[in-house]
């Protein structure tokens, strides 16, 4: 059986920080991926500028292959059921629109870890001081892997949590998104920015943008609902209300499972054991649902936490959690109320373009908020958000009590 | 100019890509990528030919893998223990034909990575720390490089003697400090540390051995000189040395930054003190350090500017801040720190050994000791500004809000350093302001981690918003070598990096060492 220091489980951004990390302070690291690289990804590939930087610092400049044309987005526009619509641009300038089939191989490449593409992560066994990696390489036999630490950063379905935790993804409410891409005949929404609609008609996650030439309608649902009536009903209000004409959706429509929910109250997983869990299987997502960014910075504590772990003798699940608080604190921020009031948790800033609107513009804005979050009754989140936010303000930190 | 021209006309190459799409965040890549180790084996069979060492072991490569700052790893593929000029000149040699990267390192006190070798060679500079020779009627030391400042003053005080100025804790090198420039309490009256050398053994990038001063091969000397290691490696130094004086120490207290900066700036101008600093608990304790070589200046200064001070003796702080903390009870945990700061740090600055009729007899030792006890933890995180005198209030107060946004506990330490003008050439890629007249100003922020573990990730975040005001405000940064790859091209401008590269390209054809440090 091969011995390495760690083995990943995944090649998203998540992975390659992580990786980047470890192979750094000279750990043989092997990532494991299921696909071939470099493979396709579901993604908006709008990056916030906490992302941007730490690809630029720790990957160096980006190829233009890992951009999506138009390659920048200057911010994020929203659209209410009143048809106010307001921009914010992000603080520091434009961020990358990224081709995540290319940016993520290219991270991968860059960190300098081993790839194993084509190999499925099977199962894990850990005892006192490794962990055995059961995985199969497409076609052939099992084989096994020992190392010192495993990550799994294998993304909302993770199949390592699931070794971990079994039954914890139905524990969580998962949602659906899905995009599909039509040409466009005539679209007045303005393709620097990303657009969102806080509709709850619409559903849980409306956006659309401009991509390679043509225009993305994507939503987001809880599990259960059809993609295509869904997709249809969007389209048809962006025609209606917005006057965006476009040609019926091409065949290279994509959808997948997430994990939306952990962020907001403060309930991660993050591994047991020897086995560290990062990226957005821990549940990390910003507010417009951008977690790369958080995957990036996630992974690279997940990876200099092994690094500690190893260099210090110290138990990894104890190194990650204290580590990781940082960026606990920064996501769950996001998400907290008295934070989004009176802190600036985001990375542009909602209550001055909220200030900037006319009064009477400023109370639909609010009041769309209000009937759109009432679509998220049904998961029981308010009580304790309020509580979490109440925990912030109080003792200045997030309790650890409720991570996995 | 606004911040935004700034950014445009002064900034990094045209990203590869996306020329205009992305002028978003002008970063530089930080954390380098690793040197793939192309033709090591043949480099390191030249090398052993001639009878140079390489260890090439796990545990001897494993304990260079990071510096001081803790953020950036790397790990070299070989070291090498410096024994000689003669073997390092070979080492570089051998290092420009085979295009290895050589990464030098002294006690290793960078904090960006600047001695962690990301592939290639480390060369431990360690192994020459001997003194030369101490000429005790010019008041001139002859030195090995590589020897620690502490250990340096050791040697000195045998004679009675002392050197001028350096870094006060117990790990930074001669020759790490002259290149990048050092600072102390006295920096305001001496100017910075690396003003202190008269003439330096250097070995080149492509391995010559050259004496180099102000009027031998001055052109190298300027380069040598806060050169961040870019221009060849300083095997021996020949520095001005001073009788030693005992230290006749004065603290006043303030409890805002601004009076106390202020008075600061007024001490320097005057010229009363022979050493002052600022140093202060957060932003609720500030304290303003002067201290004298004689007592004639100290007099002198009690009788005509100590009245001028805006500053509390030490009674009057503590009622002051007695009230302050009653005010604000909500505040308990920081009065409860600054009481427990107060009863460990202050016998540590005035231990009753070191003391004599209430000065002190060493205060390489004492402040040494202190900075390393009290503020020494596993990652020295010190992202700094330098200002010339106008912007510095504004710069400390700036720094000091994103400290209070990060931390619950840290320091900020301010001094002056005195602008030589015949030395000008010297500063030039260095981070001394190009507006800077007279002095710089530089204020270090630093967390006092308190036993909190924080990660890297979090502490990289925190230097980055320091830098960031530096862009903001258009001045640079001054520390070990603390002037990140990614915002030089920001701080000096393209003009000035762009000539210095065409510099070093010419001297290290190869551009094997200390690479990504600067370009």
């Amino acid at each position: 059986m091969r011995s390495v220091d760690v083995v990943i489980v995944g090649a998203s951004l998540a992975a390659a920080a992580a990786a980047k990390r470890l192979v750094d302070a000279g750990l043989e690291t092997v990532i494991v991926e299921k696909q071939q690289l470099p493979r396709h990804k579901i993604c908006s590939g709008i990056l916030s500028p906490r992302g941007h930087r730490f690809l630029l610092e720790n990957f160096g400049p980006l190829p233009r292959k890992v951009l999506h044309d138009p390659t920048a987005c200057r911010g994020v526009t929203f659209h209410f059921p009143s048809m106010v619509s307001m921009s914010m641009d992000f603080f520091g300038g434009t961020t990358p629109h990224l081709h995540r089939k290319y940016a993520d191989h290219w991270a991968i490449e860059q960190s300098g870890a081993e790839v194993m593409d084509d190999t499925s992560f099977l199962a894990q066994t850990q005892f006192e001081d490794h962990v055995v990696v059961t995985a199969r390489k497409r076609g052939g036999e099992a084989f096994e892997l020992k190392a010192r630490y495993l990550i799994g950063a294998d993304g909302p379905v993770s199949p390592v949590l699931r070794s971990l935790y079994p039954d914890y993804h139905k524990q969580i409410p998962m949602f659906f998104v899905g995009q599909k891409f039509h040409e466009i005949i005539d679209c007045p929404l303005d393709e620097e920015y990303f657009h969102f609609w806080f509709h709850p008609d619409l559903g849980h996650y409306t956006w659309s943008h401009a991509r390679d030439g043509r225009q993305i309608v994507g939503v987001g649902y809880k599990i259960g609902d059809k993609f295509h009536d869904r997709h249809l009903h969007v389209a048809k209000y962006f025609e209606e209300k917005h006057g965006v004409r476009l040609k019926p959706a091409d065949d290279d429509h994509e959808g997948c499972a997430e994990n939306f929910g952990p962020s907001l109250i403060n309930r991660y997983v993050f591994g047991k054991g020897r086995v560290l869990i990062t990226g957005q299987a821990t549940g990390f997502l910003n507010m417009i649902g951008e977690g790369m960014s958080c995957a990036l910075h996630s992974g690279a504590i997940a990876g200099e936490s092994v690094v500690d772990a190893m260099l210090r003798n110290r138990p990894v699940q104890e190194v990650y959690r204290q580590n990781i608080a940082s960026e606990v604190r920064r996501t769950t921020d996001q998400w907290n109320p008295l934070q989004i009031a009176f802190a600036r948790p985001h990375e542009a800033d909602f209550p001055k373009a909220l200030a900037a609107l006319p009064m009477g513009d400023r109370i639909k804005v609010l009041r769309d908020i209000w009937s759109f979050l009432k679509l998220y009754k049904e998961f029981k989140w308010g009580r304790q958000i309020a509580a979490i936010s109440m925990q912030r303000l109080l003792r200045g930190d997030y309790s650890q009590k409720n991570w996995m | 100019m606004s911040l935004s021209e700034h950014t445009t006309c002064s900034s990094l190459p045209a990203d590869p890509v996306a020329a205009d799409a992305l002028i978003g965040i002008p970063r530089q890549q930080t954390n380098p990528s690793r040197w793939q180790g192309e033709q090591w084996a043949e480099f390191v069979r030249s090398l052993r030919e001639q009878g140079i060492e390489i260890r090439e072991a796990r545990a001897d490569t494993g304990i260079y893998v990071t510096d001081a700052g803790g953020l950036a790893y790397g790990m070299p593929h070989g070291v090498v223990l410096a024994r000689s000029t003669e073997q390092i000149a070979a080492l570089m040699k051998a290092a420009q034909m085979f295009a290895v990267p050589v990464t030098v390192r002294g006690g290793g006190l960078t904090t960006e990575g600047e001695s962690v070798a990301f592939g290639g060679i480390l060369l431990d500079m360690t192994g020459m720390s001997r003194v030369l020779h101490v000429d005790r009627e010019a008041l001139i030391v002859r030195t090995q490089a590589g020897i620690f400042w502490h250990l340096l003053a050791e040697v000195l005080r045998r004679d009675g003697l002392d050197y001028i100025s350096a870094p006060l804790n117990l790990s930074s090198s001669v020759g790490g400090t002259l290149g990048v420039g050092g600072i102390d309490v006295n920096s305001s009256k001496y100017g910075c540390s690396a003003d202190q050398a008269i003439s330096l053994q250097v070995v080149t990038p492509t391995g010559e051995i050259v004496e180099c001063s102000d009027d031998e091969n001055s052109e190298l000397f300027e380069r040598i000189i806060l050169g961040y290691g870019q221009f060849g490696i300083i095997t021996e130094a020949s520095l001005h040395i001073r009788p030693y004086t005992p230290l006749r120490m004065h603290y006043f207290y303030y409890a805002a930054l601004k009076p106390c900066v202020e008075d600061l700036l007024m001490l320097d101008a005057s010229q009363a003190c022979d050493y002052t600093g600022i140093l202060t608990m957060m932003d609720s304790a500030i304290t303003l350090l002067v201290a004298f070589d004689s007592d004639e200046r100290e007099a002198e200064f009690m009788a005509q500017v100590k009245p001028k001070l805006r500053g509390y003796g030490e009674l009057m702080f503590a009622l002051h801040l007695a009230v302050s903390f009653s005010w604000r009870p909500w505040k308990w945990k920081e009065a409860l720190f600054l009481l427990r700061r107060k009863r460990e740090l202050f016998p540590d600055l005035q231990p009753a050994q070191h003391m004599q009729d209430g000065r002190m007899l060493d205060r390489t030792v004492v402040f040494s000791r202190a900075v390393w006890k009290h503020w020494g933890d596993r990652h020295m995180v010190i992202p700094d500004l330098a200002t010339s005198r106008d912007k510095f209030v504004q710069a400390v107060e700036r720094g000091n809000a994103v400290c209070r946004k990060y931390f619950p506990y840290y320091t900020l330490y301010c001094v002056g350093i005195r602008l030589r003008d015949d030395h000008r050439a010297h500063y030039e890629l260095s981070s001394i302001p190009a507006d800077a007249e007279g002095w710089a100003y530089g204020c270090e922020f630093e967390p006092m981690y308190n036993g909190v573990e924080y990660s890297r990730d979090r502490l990289q975040s925190f230097k980055n918003e320091i830098y960031d005001v530096g862009v903001e405000l258009e001045t640079s940064y001054y520390r070990f070598g603390g002037m990140m790859k990614g915002y030089i091209r920001r701080a000096l401008g393209d003009a000035v990096v762009e000539k210095h590269l065409q510099l070093k390209r010419q001297a290290d054809p190869a551009m094997i060492l200390n690479r990504d440090v600067i370009f």
